[in-house]
């Protein structure tokens, strides 16, 4: 099990940013049956999960919140988990161009630094909250890349999201003790957006899939998870209405939970068995 | 510039292992200037240096004494920074295999990992005090791994060591000197870890050794000890280049000497 934290400079963002890296590599308990380690050897690619962290957070959240490195190792899977501010994963109306990041430089560095698949049916993104939105977002930008993706918790229907912060009652919008007053919310529209509403935009996810659908592209698979006390538990049941509408396959899971990383680590785990994984490396 | 802090299962070593890498890669500079790049061309390689550190150090050294990442990147070189604790780069005789460690797992690994050259004129070795010792002892060992070996303050002669009243070599615990040396505690005479036995070993065998480098200040108490070892090699017909320079057993030589170092590797400057 290799863990590579990683840092280097990001010519989309223009500042240095980290992401953390996990391959699959043979630990003490696989060296001691023969045949178990067989899957690390010279020219061997690994599927791979980008993986996304939600709003607040960063490229560490996975990695110390859930046990995701040993279910990645059990599966024989890559992750990586990169680090993308509050921008649900857009190039930001003010800010950083963080959909450029992680759908274009991102793969470039990782494909060549690391041994990872290049092909869609071995590559996969997913995430919490903010991060199942930018899992979705980041599929549907990159329609040919991506074959698979789960959302934990998404801000899936991203026009109720932003109404909730703009009415600021259910969406968390904490409170900074150094200043005495509410912070920003995770997803300030005007910052990120640079418009209250999104609707019909391509950060719209229901219009980027009609569009993608219309232009003929391939839609990916979705997996769908949302605790039913989680307030985003309605935007989840909209937006699985919506995205089967288009004809998108979509598979809906709900179960007594919250917005919290219990609800998470638990469900990343049906997430990994649901992708299509070889449990394996792979040839290319 | 990427800088990788990795850890995993070490085989030799028998538990985690954690070890910095560097790839260079795009920086703001090369960013800023619009300079022509060629690290993501497909198939191309890095060379790669394994860079060793000192007694009392671990993989954090380089990066956090010296400005080595920034000279990497100028010389598009690799850097492979792994932790031997006070092993000396030895398979230690009650302990971790920290000699199989660095000469076999490691360059095998981390080509697995990362696009590292396999080629034997791609692949230096280098260390300062301790670790100039261990770039010896593993240039000797393997000598099909490297094209060039340098050692920075090298503790490349055992007598130099043995008689040093240094707090570097009395405050080492005795007990960890037996676990890797043996009983004794030092390096028996003629052993494979005596580097004069060893590179007379090699030399009877006809082996093709790397280039082999040595620099060292003139108020180091290792100085003594290394010009004893250059002069003992050239008698046995073996060239080690030498240069002294102002200077003690500190980071401010490292600093500066490794740039002298990377200046005499046969680098390419770019990818290969």
């Amino acid at each position: 099990m290799a863990l590579i934290e990683t840092h280097f400079f990001s010519t989309s963002l223009c500042f240095g940013t980290d992401l953390n890296v996990f391959i699959p590599t043979p630990n003490v308990d696989e060296l001691s049956v023969e045949g178990e380690y067989d899957y690390f050897h010279d020219g061997a690619k690994f599927q791979v999960l980008y993986l996304l962290h939600g709003g607040f957070g960063d490229y560490t959240d996975w990695m110390r919140l859930t046990s995701i490195e040993r279910y990645a190792q059990a599966h024989k899977l890559a992750v990586i988990m990169p680090s993308a501010s509050n921008s649900f994963y857009q190039d930001m109306a003010l800010g950083s161009d963080y959909l450029t990041y992680v759908t274009k430089e991102l793969p470039e560095f990782c494909r060549k630094m690391f041994p990872i698949s290049t092909l869609r049916e071995n590559t996969f993104v997913g995430g919490l909250s903010m991060g199942g939105y930018g899992a979705l977002r980041v599929a549907l930008e990159k329609p040919e890349e991506y074959g698979c993706v789960f959302s934990l918790s998404g801000a899936l229907d991203i026009n109720a999201t932003l109404e909730q912060v703009l009415n600021s009652k259910e969406a968390p919008s904490p409170f900074n003790p150094y200043t005495g007053k509410p912070s920003a919310p995770a997803a300030d529209p005007k910052i990120v957006f640079g418009a209250a509403s999104v609707a019909g935009t391509d950060a719209d996810l229901f219009a980027l899939a009609a569009k993608r659908k219309a232009e003929g592209r391939p839609l990916p698979r979705l997996f769908q998870s949302v605790g039913t006390e989680d307030f985003t538990y309605a935007g989840n049941r909209s937006a699985y209405k919506a995205l089967t509408d288009l004809g998108m396959d979509v598979t809906f899971e709900e179960h007594p939970g919250v917005h919290n990383w219990e609800y998470w680590d638990t469900h990343v785990q049906r997430a990994l068995d649901w992708l299509p994984l070889a449990n394996n490396s792979v040839k290319e | 510039m990427a800088h990788f802090d990795l850890s995993f299962y070490s085989p030799s070593l028998r538990k985690n292992a954690k070890l910095v890498v560097f790839l260079p890669s795009m920086s703001a500079d090369d960013f800023l200037l619009d300079r022509p790049v060629r690290y993501f061309e497909p198939g191309a390689k890095y060379q790669t240096l394994y860079l060793l550190h000192g007694s009392y150090g671990d993989c954090m050294d380089w990066p956090l004494f010296t400005g080595l990442e920034r000279y990497a990147q100028d010389h598009c070189l690799a850097v492979v920074m792994p932790s031997a604790e006070n092993s000396s780069y030895e398979n230690m005789v009650f302990g971790e295999e920290y000699l199989n460690y660095v000469t076999k797992e490691l360059p095998c690994f981390l080509r697995r990992l990362f696009p590292l050259s396999d080629k034997r004129e791609d692949n230096f070795i280098a260390g300062l005090s301790m670790g100039g010792y261990g770039t010896f002892r593993c240039a000797l060992e393997c000598p099909e791994n490297y094209i060039a070996a340098a050692s920075l303050s090298g503790a490349l002669d055992k007598a130099s060591t043995k008689t040093s009243t240094e707090a570097h070599s009395v405050k080492m615990p005795k007990r960890y000197r037996k676990a890797v040396f043996g009983e004794s505690g030092e390096i028996v005479p003629g052993s494979d870890n005596d580097l004069r036995a060893l590179l007379k070993k090699r030399v009877d065998e006809g082996a093709k050794l790397p280039a082999l480098f040595h620099t060292i200040g003139e108020d180091d108490f290792l100085r003594e000890g290394g010009e004893a070892y250059i002069a003992y090699a050239k008698e046995l017909g073996v060239e080690i280049k030498y240069t002294l320079h102002p200077g003690v057993h500190d980071w401010n030589f490292w600093d500066s000497y490794i740039k002298e170092v990377l200046d005499w590797l046969p680098l390419a400057n770019d990818m290969v």
